[in-house]
């Protein structure tokens, strides 16, 4: 049986193609993990990618962290060969500043605290509500 | 400063430097103290003249250093290999060998407590509410050291900031793992009751060996840890389980910073070993420089050092070394009675070793005058 490709990159790729930087679903059912590697823009998540450049576990510690791993120095290098960067990296990066912050990051940020307001003054109208009636 | 209490009170809260300790004791409890304040051992630790000292008298036995290594404590004996050599080959033997011993009785550093990051990069309170959680980001580039990698987080609030010693260094182990090392502390050092224990077994160097894996010199609870252990191993002055150890340098740097040297100053002068004691006193005046006659004792010291280490007692003494002890004798006197806090002891002991001594000197003096040498 032919071994499976490296998750950590193969190395090789063709010069001229498209590239971008995007997150490799790994991980078990219900249990996602995120491998941030660089790879021809065309090829499937299933298929080999270029390099592994980082890893990013979506699931809170038991400290309540999400750890990112980012070598930095070959993301340059890969940024500077031209890869594109996909919008959950690009708001990683913006968060780690290393980029500046995505807008989606204020929108889901903006979009929170709106639910969050709203279900504060629902709770407390039906409090209202509960001791006046 | 630290103190011994030897009460039977149950738990005690004590403080030292500026920090409070508590302490769940039984029947005696030891203080650990930190290399905190605002001198800095560092300097003095790595200055050559007190390196040279504390390698002289760690009494480095090559039996014990070349030791192989093994959990329980039985003795294991390997094959013996029979090399034929010129002199030229067996110099070139015995300075690799000295060359390993050394690297394998490489002092752990005495350095100060590190002093906490707190460096906020920027602050963006328009990310409220974008997680609950915080975000560790650690760079992975391969070759740079693992103190200056750069490990950011950014916390619910907003505020993307570095991250302190406890976190790098967890993240550290993680993504660049040194083994032995754990993430979570060991129980053996978290719980009193099972560091204790090891105390009274007396497993000084397995305590002090994992220390020094599990955690960098210069934090918290690294110093603690050794802090106790040393003043454990000065109360039942079990010197020698330490000795041909690495840990011998700092164990002999904490008690004379610490102005408690005089057990050991005692177990020393007991041993009958009066140029190490000579050693330990120039030792002090490097370290404290409170010793009156101190460039008599420097100057004795540069010509113990030439010799080589001695483990057992010579057969004969020559004149030479009979007028050596003499100069240690006294310059132990001296020490006795201006900086001895043991004088008595010090003094009984040191009566006892002259006794000895003279008999030794006329032995060797009639075994010459017999053999027709004098």
């Amino acid at each position: 049986m032919p071994s499976l490709p490296s998750a950590s990159g193969t190395g090789m790729y063709y010069m001229r193609a498209a590239k971008s930087i995007r997150l490799i679903r790994q991980g078990c059912t219900n249990r996602p993990f995120y491998h941030i590697s660089v790879t021809h823009r065309k090829r499937l998540n299933s298929q080999p990618v270029i390099e592994q450049l980082g890893s990013y576990d979506p699931m809170p510690n038991m400290y309540n962290e999400k750890l990112v791993a980012l070598n930095l120095e070959r993301l340059k290098f890969w940024l500077g060969n031209g890869a594109h960067v996909t919008n959950p990296v690009a708001e990683l990066l913006g968060l780690a500043g290393f980029f500046p912050i995505h807008p989606r990051s204020y929108m889901t940020a903006w979009r929170n605290r709106k639910t969050e307001k709203e279900r504060v003054a629902a709770e407390e109208a039906e409090k209202a509500k509960a001791e006046s009636s | 400063m630290f103190n011994i209490v030897k009460n039977n009170t149950k738990n005690i809260i004590v403080r030292c430097n500026e920090q409070s300790f508590y302490i769940a004791c039984r029947k005696l409890s030891i203080v650990p103290s930190l290399y905190d304040g605002e001198q800095d051992p560092a300097p003095k630790f790595f200055s050559s003249g007190v390196q040279v000292l504390l390698k002289r008298l760690t009494r480095p036995d090559f039996a014990k250093v070349f030791r192989k290594r093994t959990n329980t404590n039985q003795q294991v004996l390997p094959t013996p290999v029979y090399k034929f050599l010129t002199n030229e080959e067996l110099n070139i033997e015995v300075t690799k060998a000295n060359r390993t011993a050394e690297r394998l009785l490489q002092m752990p550093p005495v350095v100060k407590i590190h002093k906490p990051i707190e460096d906020v990069i920027c602050k963006d309170p328009a990310l409220v509410g974008y997680d609950t959680s915080k975000f560790l980001f650690t760079d992975i580039t391969f070759g740079i050291p693992n103190e200056s990698r750069i490990i950011v987080e950014r916390d619910p609030d907003g505020v993307l900031r570095s991250s302190d010693h406890d976190v790098r260094k967890r993240l550290n182990q993680i993504y660049f793992p040194i083994h032995g090392r754990k993430i979570r502390e060991p129980t053996m050092f978290a719980n009193e009751e099972r560091f204790n224990s090891l105390l009274e077994r007396e497993k000084y160097e397995f305590i002090l060996d994992r220390a020094c894996i599990q955690y960098e010199p210069d934090e918290v609870p690294y110093q603690k840890v050794t802090s106790i252990t040393y003043q454990h191993v000065d109360l039942n002055s079990k010197y020698d389980l330490l000795r041909s150890t690495r840990h011998f340098g700092p164990l002999a740097f904490y008690l004379t910073w610490h102005d408690s040297m005089d057990n050991l100053m005692l177990e020393l002068v007991q041993s009958e070993v009066v140029r190490e004691a000579v050693l330990l006193i120039a030792l002090r005046h490097a370290i404290r420089g409170d010793i009156a006659n101190g460039d008599e004792v420097n100057s004795v010291v540069q010509q113990i050092l030439p010799i080589p280490v001695q483990l057992t007692k010579p057969e004969h003494l020559r004149e030479e070394d009979i007028q050596l002890d003499n100069k240690c004798v006294d310059c132990i006197d001296k020490y006795i009675v201006n900086n001895s806090s043991m004088k008595s002891q010090h003094g009984l002991a040191l009566q006892g070793f002259r006794e000895h001594y003279q008999q030794l000197v006329e032995l060797s003096r009639g075994l010459k005058k017999a053999h027709g040498t004098a």
